[in-house]
């Protein structure tokens, strides 16, 4: 082997290790893409252009359009029934999720997977654990539409809006319109969920220069997270997700196996969402982001979870198997989880993390969540005859 | 003598615009109910059990039954029917008696042709059932009673499916059409052509002098066309925000302009959107009607006598062109009116009740092998 033969391999070594200098982007082994780095929260999600609010967050006092959405968060007028608000699966008390592995249903049925927080979610490009909705404008009727979350129609939702005079004096004054539009309403609640944000916890404080907002062991726990553990591969960026869809091999939850409402929603997620008939008929586990478009190699994947709030926001994970952190380091340094389909993420590999580590990447993980927020359940107005409802031929 | 004629032509007409002549030859006759080609019985037997069944409707709470209740002629007594929670309703249940008879023309402003579409309609509709058919599928795919009769009546075929005799939402409304065949009339005077004498005189009425015939013909005694007889509106509609605000998201539904203003059904005029139309709605058949009271589309008459009593007096009020011009003042004596009562009853035979089975299970088992077994 002449030098001459070799000397090529060390010049993309260098221009390689260059570029990670000059990028300050760490690429850990087997990285197969590169990282933004942990950030502070910005003040502010971005505000649509086409649904403008104002750019407070919590705790401060609420636009117009933000207390508008935030009487319809926790309406039961916006679903079929009219007995099941935004709220009952994004419960302030459950950390604006839902307690239980999967989350309630409509009534008469049940989800199929965990509720995940409405905190924050303003700062989400990808909603849902499919990620396929990309505005909390979209994310809004997706849920209060759907069979087994909200079951409302749209003309029903509208029509009863419409008969509800604190509604009709609230849009008009937010929109302008005459009546209440149910697109309106939507765009409401995207503007209140934007609201519902924490940009102050102990990391975003840390992060901005206070270097005593977190206690030392959290400061390892970051190192860990940024090496060691390579965390960071996917749970990156200012809100801890790189909105990327991973298989990681989560175990099935034991409610599809022992539950018969949850084995019906199961098979009509599969048929509703248009399984190939041989999916339909033999998968028993949830193929996630296969039902976008249904190609065999998606089968498994979810989108990455942001990290914040999760103090409040257990269990964890797309259909809630793991119900402690701790479960969920030990999910990730064992890196056992099930290849069902082939397409487990090769990202993920055993840590030999020890006991000490394990404790510091939990008290790190514990600095993302700020104070519990919690508001007060509204009053939502009633409804009333027309003022001229009298009958006229 | 050209005079006189004009003259004499000129009361003619005043005579016959205020005296209509009925000629009962000019419409199809009424009769007795045709027979029917049996259904079979093991798709009448599920049929009968999802008619009972709530999971049909999206939170499991609701059955067909609840609003079209064998006890009540299948409607209920409230002159407003039943609807999904969170929603009331603006018109009377239609009896399902007989309803196999009907040509088209289902609903009371007749926005459907097809009695699958009606169903259909009635399990999804967010006012009815509100129920997503994929899930009602599934859900009753859960049921291994329910799985292990449709292989029985339905063995042999793929309905929507790659399966022979599975459970499908297809299949589902089949079995309640073959149901539904089973809801027909039972031994009724008038088909068995045992009318009392006063009877008799009833329908000679019916034919003639009260002109009945002119909308209710043919052996399921309705034209099935729409026509507005001026019915005066149910202020419990528009009193009650919630049974207003049903009306206004069906005229959402479908595409009725000027939906905050109106304050009347505007029936027929929701599918033609004609204005000549607002007002009509489909006549509906006759028979039965002892046990399905309170009459018209929003149940404004309690009982027979004022709905007779609406018609002797030319029906109700409208705009000028809206109403129907077949309905006159009848000038029908006491005795009259009592005899087409009793034709009227004529047309109800033995009552068909059926025991609402005791709380139906809305519960699903899981299955047992779920990995090994397909979905």
């Amino acid at each position: 082997m002449t030098m001459q033969n070799i000397k090529p391999k060390y010049l993309i070594l260098l221009a390689t290790v260059m570029f990670i200098a000059i990028g300050g982007i760490a690429l850990a082994a087997g990285d197969p893409d590169m990282d933004p780095p942990l950030a502070p929260l910005p003040d502010h999600p971005p505000i649509p252009t086409d649904n403008p609010s104002g750019t407070n967050v919590y705790p401060s006092k609420m636009d117009a359009k933000q207390e508008l959405g935030y009487l319809l968060f926790f309406d039961p007028k916006i679903s079929g029934d009219g007995g099941i608000a935004c709220s009952d699966c994004h419960d302030p008390k459950m950390g604006w999720g839902f307690s239980d592995p999967i989350s309630r249903g409509y009534p008469g049925t049940v989800h199929w997977r965990n509720s995940q927080t409405a905190l924050n979610s303003g700062y989400l490009n990808k909603i849902f654990w499919e990620g396929g909705t990309t505005s909390l404008e979209a994310q809004a009727p997706a849920a209060a539409e759907g069979a087994v979350a909200g079951n409302g129609s749209r003309d029903m939702m509208e029509a009863r809006l419409r008969f509800t005079p604190e509604y009709v004096k609230r849009f008009k004054e937010v929109y302008g319109t005459e009546w209440p539009n149910i697109e309106d309403a939507y765009g409401a609640m995207a503007a209140f969920e934007r609201w519902l944000s924490q940009p102050n916890t102990p990391f975003d404080k840390f992060m901005k220069g206070d270097k005593n907002a977190v206690s030392e062991k959290a400061k390892k726990g970051k190192s860990l997270f940024e090496g060691k553990a390579n965390c960071i591969e996917c749970h990156n960026g200012p809100i801890f997700t790189d909105e990327k869809f991973y298989d990681i091999g989560v175990a099935d939850p034991p409610e599809f196996e022992e539950n018969g409402i949850q084995q019906v929603t199961f098979r009509f997620q599969h048929y509703a969402k248009g399984s190939a008939e041989e999916i339909y008929r033999t998968h028993k586990s949830d193929p996630g982001i296969y039902f976008k478009q249904k190609r065999l190699e998606d089968r498994g994947k979810f989108r990455t979870a942001p990290l914040r709030y999760l103090k409040y926001t257990a269990p964890y994970m797309h259909n809630g198997t793991l119900f402690t952190l701790e479960e969920v380091i030990d999910f990730y340094d064992k890196a056992d989880g099930v290849d069902r389909w082939g397409n487990k993420t090769k990202i993920i590999k055993p840590l030999n993390l020890t006991k000490e580590e394990k404790e510091s990447l939990k008290e790190f993980l514990l600095t993302l969540s700020g104070e519990e927020i919690r508001l007060p359940v509204p009053k939502v107005p009633d409804y009333a005859p027309m003022a001229d409802w009298q009958p006229k031929k | 003598m050209k005079k006189v004629f004009v003259s004499l032509l000129l009361l003619f007409t005043v005579h016959c615009s205020l005296f209509t002549v009925v000629h009962a030859a000019d419409y199809p006759d009424i009769g007795p109910l045709p027979e029917r080609k049996a259904p079979n019985p093991k798709a009448v037997e599920l049929g009968k059990a999802l008619f009972f069944d709530a999971r049909l409707s999206g939170d499991a709470g609701v059955s067909c039954a609840t609003c079209h209740n064998s006890e009540n002629g299948f409607t209920t007594k409230m002159p407003l029917s039943e609807a999904y929670p969170g929603s009331k309703h603006w018109r009377n249940a239609p009896t399902m008696l007989n309803i196999v008879y009907k040509k088209g023309g289902f609903g009371w402003d007749g926005r459907l042709m097809d009695l699958d579409d009606m169903l259909r309609d009635m399990i999804t509709d967010s006012m009815n059932m509100n129920m997503d058919m994929q899930l009602m599928q599934e859900r009753l795919k859960q049921d291994p009673k329910i799985v292990a009769l449709t292989k029985e009546a339905y063995g042999d075929k793929n309905m929507g499916t790659s399966q022979k005799g599975e459970m499908t939402h297809y299949v589902a409304r089949n079995a309640l059409i073959q149901f539904l065949e089973t809801l027909t009339s039972k031994n009724v005077p008038f088909d068995k052509g045992a009318l009392s004498g006063k009877a008799k005189e009833g329908m000679a009425l019916f034919k003639g002098k009260a002109g009945c015939i002119q909308c209710h013909n043919s052996p399921y005694f309705s034209d099935g066309k729409p026509h507005n007889t001026g019915v005066p509106e149910n202020p419990e509609v528009f009193k009650d925000p919630q049974r207003h605000f049903t009306y206004v998201a069906y005229m959402m539904f479908m595409g009725v302009d000027n939906r905050m203003s109106w304050r009347r059904d505007v029936g027929y005029y929701t599918i033609s959107k004609d204005r000549g139309d607002v007002g009509k709605f489909i006549t509906p058949t006759l028979r039965e009607l002892k046990y399905t009271g309170p009459y018209m589309h929003n149940g404004i008459f309690t009982t027979l006598d004022e709905v007779i009593e609406f018609y002797n007096q030319g029906g109700g009020e409208d705009r000028p062109g809206l109403k129907d011009v077949a309905l006159k003042p009848l000038n029908l004596t006491s005795a009259e009116k009592d005899a087409i009562k009793e034709f009227l009853l004529s047309l109800s035979g033995d009552e068909i009740r059926f025991d609402m089975p005791k709380g139906v299970k809305v519960e699903y088992q899981p299955l047992p092998n779920w990995r090994e077994v397909k979905n």
